[in-house]
């Protein structure tokens, strides 16, 4: 696959005197060329196999409070140009009717490149070891149990090459191999149908795929074990969380809480909050995207925007401590960056997003949680989720539950919601478990669909409102 | 179809190119049958934060996807933003390498052969959204924000304007060609009030979506935000009860309309992951449940003279006085059903496959005026949005109340915090009572307000 090339210094050059000349604050430049295969089956038959090339530019220009940006598929130089002075045409359209004014703070430059640490490049292998691999899914899954009716399994790779240039003079290049593996399995008894779904991803090369190895198995199991789950009756309970739950009602009902731009615009419960109490005394909340030997699917060297990744820590101790940062609302915010400007693509603008998100692990034990709850409710994994960030009113939809009586596990149900007010209910964690897991996910924003991580250990917390069919 | 010779140029560019693709397809042996997509679209949008204009962002697409399949019905699927001849050629043999390292799918038949439109659909392109100046939908964002600025208890505004224009050509091995060229510019508005005597914010938002950019009311758009961001204040907690329910025609969309347009998707439906399977033709819900899929209302935003495989819309009846008459098709789950497709194939941009989608989805109005689904709730609840969705494999529904109001001796009150609903869509559908005369649209849906006989809701006080 093609590479981008560093843009030749005349270019830089032109593009310089150009936005200079124009009265432009600010400006970048990002150019990508990304391939990617998807394998699709049903039912183990062949539903969609495809490979993809798609190259293009996306190209910021801001001036005093006004944003321009235009998106070219052509990536020669004079598109290049074009495409700027489109932006810079845009960018004053936009700050004339702005009333909002502010500044772009400059950062120091950075000059570097990256690469996806991986062992096997997803390149060096063969469609039909990818095509066996995710078929042996959807055998496993439709063999697991007569009672399983539907298999899906899929399996996406993609390699993303990408060069960010912008007016501080950064230039950073990056390429970014990425892998992520669905098994999707229905199960019916006597009329009553149920879905289950298990992904696994990771940034990496194709050795990712030996975490996804039983799970059509693991998925299956987990349908046929809902069969027998009766729907819940509603109240207000005391809920234990598994990692899988923590991380991504963290993810939702706090963590876009936390993205600056929604600060900004007045739809954050968080907003005028820093250094105030939101969450229990030992609660600690951070989202940390740097690379490591995890292969996090969440995770990259540096944000959309040329900010190098590196932890932040939300919440100390029962503290909001910051917010998550793009260019534009740490310049607003006079603060300094801290690498969470992402876009999904070259054609999308850089958002405050999540990277990896977690809730940190504190001191019980998963058993002596269980054993320490009278009358409560183990919930395990989400079908999905949302809070309204202005409001702080959330609702959980979990995939099981069991319940807990006097210190034990008991009947397994489904269909189980959890909703409230998050400032309130993260005040009323009672216990945090020892040891952090961590998903991935794909997170919507703006009509933007990125990549991301979700963890925590499991969490106890008191009097939650929970709903169900009866 | 014979190509208009009026369009520009360049878009002869895409029929050449769409051609020399699919003569490049039929080069191979192995290829039973084939089919080109060759798209180019044109966005422009301006946003809106803290009731301030922000950004203004304009982008171009211009791209193609091959899908062919051989005698065994392996697909092979391969896409590229970039339609050079060298390219086309590449993505080709990708997709033909695809093709043949896949497993068979008997179930395939084969890709839809010609068959000519008997209705002509007028006002789906717009000129003045083709070619706009970037100065022109200014002031429809500046109408957004003199409206709202002038509500002393609006906190802030954000949304945005966008447009696109869409070019697309289909053509197959088995003779399709044929080619649409479309429009569409959106409103979206979301508004947080507060309510200073008791420090409470509450939200709305609305949005409109048409063919033809003279259509759009910004002033409109606002004044309906504002209307449902000000009846969620004034929250209060309720107990739990049994009682009627009101769904707002938004109610209506993602209660009813959205759950059935899953449901009667003939892929979900064929794997069993419907809840209305084993239902067809049979009566399943209240004789005011009458629902139809209409894909050939001139100027309306989910119409258009052919599918994303070439094959002419229709308009048919999904329910009828409570009976289920209906699935939607594309071609290969119509193959695979030895039926017709309905032509409901839809295509995202060039890079997906084909899925099935409703085109203008219509919940057909009643008879009852407004004031008629009122009047005999003694108490009772109007529901106008929820964040959760119905389980379409078993038509579980439980969900949070966003957006909702107490109803006492027929006039809407209180907002509600805290409160839940449960139901079984089945159950729903039997217990429709009233249907208003009058629908509301979004975008490609259509619904009346609908109330509902009784419901459980749980409350948190």
């Amino acid at each position: 696959m093609e590479t981008p090339k560093p843009l030749e210094s005349n270019l830089i050059s032109k593009l310089t005197k150009l936005a200079t000349q124009k009265r432009i604050e600010y400006w970048d430049i990002r150019v990508a060329f990304s391939s990617g295969t998807l394998l699709e089956f049903t039912n183990g038959k062949n539903k969609e196999i495809s490979y993809s090339n798609i190259k293009g530019t996306g190209i910021r220009a801001f001036v005093n409070g006004g944003w321009g940006f235009s998106v070219k598929q052509n990536i020669s130089d004079s598109s290049i140009i074009e495409g700027l002075n489109e932006a810079i045409k845009l960018a004053h359209y936009a700050e004339r009717y702005s009333k909002f004014k502010f500044k772009i703070r400059e950062y120091d430059l950075i000059r570097d490149k990256y690469t996806t640490k991986l062992k096997t490049p997803l390149k060096d292998v063969d469609i039909e070891q990818k095509i066996d691999f995710t078929l042996q899914i959807e055998k496993d899954a439709h063999d697991f149990d007569p009672r399983v009716i539907n298999t899906n399994s899929l399996y996406t790779d993609g390699i993303i090459n990408s060069l960010l240039i912008n007016s501080f003079g950064s230039s950073i290049e990056q390429f970014t191999s990425i892998l992520r593996i669905f098994s999707i399995v229905y199960a019916k008894e006597n009329g009553n149908l149920q879905g289950n779904f298990e992904s696994i991803g990771g940034v990496g090369g194709y050795e990712l795929t030996k975490k996804a190895d039983k799970i059509g198995i693991k998925s299956a199991k987990k349908a046929i074990k809902l069969l027998s789950a009766k729907p819940v009756k509603g109240g207000k309970f005391t809920v234990i969380m598994d990692p899988k739950l923590t991380g991504v009602f963290i993810h939702e009902a706090f963590g876009h809480a936390c993205e600056a731009d929604l600060v900004i615009a007045k739809e954050s419960i968080l907003e005028e909050k820093l250094g105030e109490k939101v969450a229990s005394e030992n609660i600690s909340i951070i989202d940390d995207p740097t690379p490591s030997n995890l292969s996090l699917f969440g995770s990259y060297k540096f944000d959309d925007e040329g900010i190098a990744a590196k932890p932040v820590q939300l919440v100390e101790n029962g503290d909001l401590k910051t917010y998550l940062h793009d260019l534009e609302s740490a310049s607003r915010m006079n603060v300094s960056p801290n690498g969470h400007g992402r876009a999904s693509s070259y054609s999308s603008k850089p958002q405050a997003r999540m990277g990896v998100t977690y809730l940190k692990e504190h001191d019980w034990k998963l058993n002596e949680m269980i054993e320490d709850t009278k009358n409560g409710v183990l919930c395990e994994n989400w079908k999905y989720g949302y809070t309204n960030p202005a409001t702080g009113n959330f609702q959980f939809k979990t995939r099981n539950c069991y319940k807990i009586e006097n210190g034990e596990k008991t009947e397994l149900m489904r269909d189980v919601g959890l909703s409230g007010l998050i400032l309130e209910i993260l005040n009323r964690v009672s216990a945090i478990g020892n040891k952090v897991e961590f998903s991935d996910g794909i997170c919507g924003k703006g009509g933007q669909r990125i990549r991301n991580c979700t963890g925590g250990p499991y969490l106890r917390i008191e009097d939650v409102v929970m709903g169900g069919l009866q | 179809m014979t190509i208009n010779n009026n369009f520009p140029k360049e878009n002869n560019v895409l029929f050449n190119r769409g051609k020399f693709g699919l003569r490049i397809t039929e080069k191979f042996d192995k290829v039973k049958c084939s089919e080109i997509y060759i798209q180019k679209t044109e966005c422009f949008a301006i946003g809106l934060e803290k009731n301030s204009i922000k950004d203004c962002n304009k982008s171009e697409s211009c791209g193609f996807s091959v899908r062919v399949f051989d005698k065994r019905g392996s697909l092979g699927f391969a896409y590229a933003n970039d339609i050079s001849r060298k390219i086309i050629e590449k993505t080709i043999n990708n997709a033909v390498k695809m093709m043949k390292a896949g497993p068979p799918n008997d179930e395939f038949k084969d890709l839809p052969f010609t068959k000519k439109s008997n209705s002509k659909i007028t006002g789906i392109y717009d000129k003045n959204i083709k070619d706009l100046e970037f100065e022109r939908p200014f002031d429809l964002i500046k109408d957004m924000i003199k409206t709202s600025s002038e509500d002393s208890q609006v906190v802030t505004q954000s949304g945005d304007f966008s447009s696109l224009y869409t070019y697309y050509y289909v053509f197959n091995s088995n003779g399709i060609e044929i080619s649409s060229e479309e429009t569409a510019a959106s409103l979206t508005s979301s508004i947080l009030v507060k309510n200073n005597r008791k420090n409470e914010t509450g939200n709305g938002f609305h949005w409109q979506i048409e063919r033809k950019y003279k259509d759009l009311d910004a002033i409109e758009v606002v004044n309906k935000t504002l209307q449902m961001a000000k009846m969620n204040l004034n929250r209060i907690k309720i107990e739990t009860m049994n009682v009627p329910l009101v769904l707002t025609p938004k109610g209506v969309i993602s209660l009813i309309l959205n759950p059935i347009a899953s449901a009667i998707n003939a892929e979900t439906f064929q794997y069993n992951r419907s809840f209305l399977v084993g239902k067809l033709n049979q009566k399943i819900g209240s004789d005011l449940l009458n629902i139809e899929d209409n894909g050939l209302i001139n100027g309306a935003v989910g119409s258009s003279e052919f599918d994303a495989e070439g094959v002419p819309c229709q308009n048919k009846k999904i329910f009828e006085n409570g009976v289920f008459l209906s699935l939607l098709h594309n071609s290969f789950t119509a193959g695979k059903d030895n039926v017709e497709s309905t032509g409901n194939a839809q295509r995202n941009s060039f890079s997906s496959t084909p899925n099935i989608g409703s085109t203008n989805l219509f919940f057909n109005p009643g008879d009852c005026k407004m004031q008629e689904l009122f009047e005999d709730i003694k108490i009772g609840i109007l529901l106008d949005y929820t964040g959760d969705s119905p389980n379409i494999a078993t038509g579980d529904f439980s969900g949070l109340i966003l957006n909702g109001n107490v109803i006492r001796n027929g006039e809407i009150q209180e907002s509600l915090n805290e409160t839940m609903i449960g139901i079984n869509l089945l159950d729903l559908f039997n217990r429709i009572e009233k249907v208003s005369n009058k629908l509301e649209g979004y975008g490609s849906k259509n619904a009346p307000y609908v109330k509902i006989s009784n419901v459980q809701i749980s409350g948190s006080k």
